[in-house]
């Protein structure tokens, strides 16, 4: 049989008929009329029971906070801080020529270097690994930079031994070593193919002959 | 006392009622493990399940089985419920060929994982192209896959169906030469590769960037890969008078290549790729192993805590194999096509439009995330736009990192 949805479901507040006696009589919970019931001192035993029932109750009310308290969603720990080479991304942005010029042995190239999220990251130290060729930096490491803000750096090489210098290097590194909370890190970055070519461009011209007979003469 | 009674009563009404809400609250957390029902999508996996290489291949497996789970249980994709079927291509491309026209055979494959081996890709794209199908690998390293057969001096992408989380051999090889000649100081190599699609072309990469920095070939051979005698080639290294073998191939020779080497009485490293960077490698070449070099796509799993998720993930999964090199790329691979379904289906109105492979084709070149291995999003190429590497060094019967990079160009 369908059910027509009106009309209460259930007794709300106040809408409980009251059970009566063919008398008109209220019936207490017990479903005895006060007036029936003779009246009776508590014996202790039964005392002792409605005693025992509240601690128990108590008790259980007791526990099932703490349990809930205990086992309350909590956040999970807090996240270490990133490694830092995982924040750090240093990109190429192309040659420096200053305003009077530059030495054709110590040619500048500008970087840029971005963090991107975490605590801030200190550039403790800014080389490269090929013999031949010393690295100096604007500015000059230790440097430090926060999440989400951008440095410039302009690096210099500085080129000692022309034998020895890679004058074609298809990848060449930069070698920094990065510090935060989290560890200090040797990290390698290859700015890729343009820095390489405009690398290799000022390293032959840095180590041609001409420019050592300018530089002697 | 009729007060107290209710008040008794009351409070285990609602003692029992915090219980019940307590318990309730924990079950919110849970979802089912088959996910919302509706739709089943089929990841597909071609990876050597057998063989040699099973050990990379089942890592691979169990990474998209992985990823699949934990999409079902987290009801990513509403409506969706993703499963995997996973082909053994056992590092052959004639099987890799076949596996391809399987998984496109079956309409509820959406996109695949895989393969491991270069040369087996080779085999595989213009199938899945044809049938709009994406395949993402995890572990091809080939720069010509994406950018075509003339790479070094022009890129041209083939195939708009492939993509790959692993960096490529354009820098992987270069990589390693940088870190052979100027960190490890060493400057007379002997080249061996395969012949192999992979290890002929890491051998390429890597020799290039090494006579460009300074440094001198003093030998270059090529072996059998069905062959485990590899005496004659050792002979010829001890001769040469090299300091450092570059080896561009895979672990099941790499490491019996090292042994007879240092058999030889030449106390000189072996490199490598990737390709020999598994565990199996240290047991097959022995105790003169350590020293011997390997770069690998990525960052240390020690540095990357979303790695870190990873690898706890998967030990609770309980799977027998380890995920090893291209695990946290496998899972990556996978989360990719998931997002891209997810993309499809959220842009149809929860449903999966009857274009479906061509459109998840279409979606994977603007997924990005964080994944596994860091961001994972795909270049014009479809290369992944995270190009990280490290090398790593045989110490105390290990593989431990001692350098990494990132690419930024």
């Amino acid at each position: 049989m369908a059910v027509s949805g009106i009309g209460p479901v259930e007794p709300g507040e106040g809408t409980h008929a009251r059970d009566t006696h063919s008398d008109g009589g209220a019936l207490d919970p017990r479903g005895v009329r006060p007036s029936d019931s003779p009246p009776r001192k508590e014996s202790w035993p039964r005392r002792h029971r409605r005693i025992a029932l509240a601690a128990a109750t108590a008790c259980a009310l007791l526990a099932g906070g703490g349990y809930l308290y205990a086992t309350r969603p909590q956040k999970p720990a807090p996240a270490p801080p990133p490694f830092p080479s995982q924040v750090v991304d240093l990109t190429y942005l192309g040659q420096v020529t200053p305003a009077g010029g530059s030495s054709p042995r110590a040619p500048r190239f500008a970087m840029r270097l971005s963090v991107s999220h975490g605590p801030p990251v200190t550039v403790t130290r800014i080389g490269q690994p090929s013999a031949g060729i010393t690295m100096s930096s604007t500015p000059a490491p230790p440097f430090r930079t926060k999440a989400g803000s951008v440095r410039k750096i302009v690096i210099t090489m500085h080129v000692t031994d022309c034998g020895k210098v890679p004058k074609n290097a298809g990848l060449p590194f930069v070698d920094v070593t990065l510090r935060n909370t989290r560890a200090m890190e040797e990290h390698s970055f290859i700015p890729g193919s343009r820095y390489a070519h405009d690398l290799s461009t000022a390293l032959q011209v840095a180590c041609s002959n001409e420019t050592r007979h300018h530089q002697n003469a | 006392m009729r007060q107290r009674s209710l008040i008794a009563i009351t409070a285990a009404l609602a003692a029992g009622a915090l219980t019940l809400t307590a318990c309730g609250s924990r079950d919110n957390g849970k979802s089912s493990d088959s996910g919302s029902g509706g739709t089943t999508v089929t990841i597909g996996i071609d990876a050597p399940l057998t063989g040699d290489l099973s050990a990379l291949g089942l890592g691979i497996k169990n990474s998209v089985d992985l990823a699949a789970k934990t999409a079902n249980k987290q009801n990513y994709v509403k409506g969706v419920t993703f499963k995997i079927v996973a082909k053994d291509d056992q590092a052959q491309p004639s099987a890799g060929q076949q596996n391809a026209t399987s998984l496109v055979a079956d309409n509820s494959v959406l996109g695949v994982v895989g393969p491991l081996n270069s040369s087996v890709a080779q085999s595989m794209q213009k199938v899945f192209d044809d049938a709009k199908l994406v395949e993402v690998s995890p572990a091809n390293t080939n720069p010509a896959l994406t950018q075509g057969d003339d790479w070094q001096n022009t890129k041209t992408r083939p195939y708009k169906s492939y993509f790959r989380t692993a960096t490529t051999d354009a820098i992987q090889g270069p990589f390693a030469a940088q870190y052979v000649y100027n960190d490890a100081k060493k400057t007379k190599v002997f080249v061996i590769d395969d012949k192999k699609t992979y290890g002929a072309g890491l051998a390429a990469t890597f020799t290039t960037e090494f006579k460009k920095l300074g440094g001198k070939v003093v030998g270059t051979q090529h072996i059998n890969p069905d062959s485990k005698d590899f005496s004659a080639v050792a002979t010829q290294v001890k001769n040469s008078g090299a300091d450092v073998v570059y080896y561009g191939g895979e672990y099941p020779q790499a490491g019996p290549l090292s042994k007879q080497i240092k058999a030889t009485g030449a106390k000189i490293p072996v490199v490598g790729g990737d390709g020999i960077f598994d565990p199996t490698f240290i047991k097959l070449a022995g105790s003169n192993a350590t020293g011997d070099l390997a770069t690998s796509v990525g960052a240390p799993v020690e540095d990357l805590d979303s790695a870190k998720t990873f690898v706890k993930n998967y030990k609770a999964a309980g799977y027998k194999d380890e995920y090893a090199a291209y695990g946290g790329y496998s899972y990556d691979s996978a989360w990719a096509i998931i997002e891209a379904v997810k993309k499809v289906v959220d842009d149809n109105g929860g449903k999966l439009p009857s274009d479906a492979r061509a459109k998840v084709t279409a979606a994977m070149q603007n997924v990005s995330f964080d994944g596994v291995t860091g961001k994972v999003s795909f270049d014009e190429y479809g290369d992944a736009t995270n190009k990280q590497l490290t090398v790593y060094s045989v110490e105390n019967g290990a593989w431990k990192a001692v350098k990494s990079g990132t690419y930024t160009g």
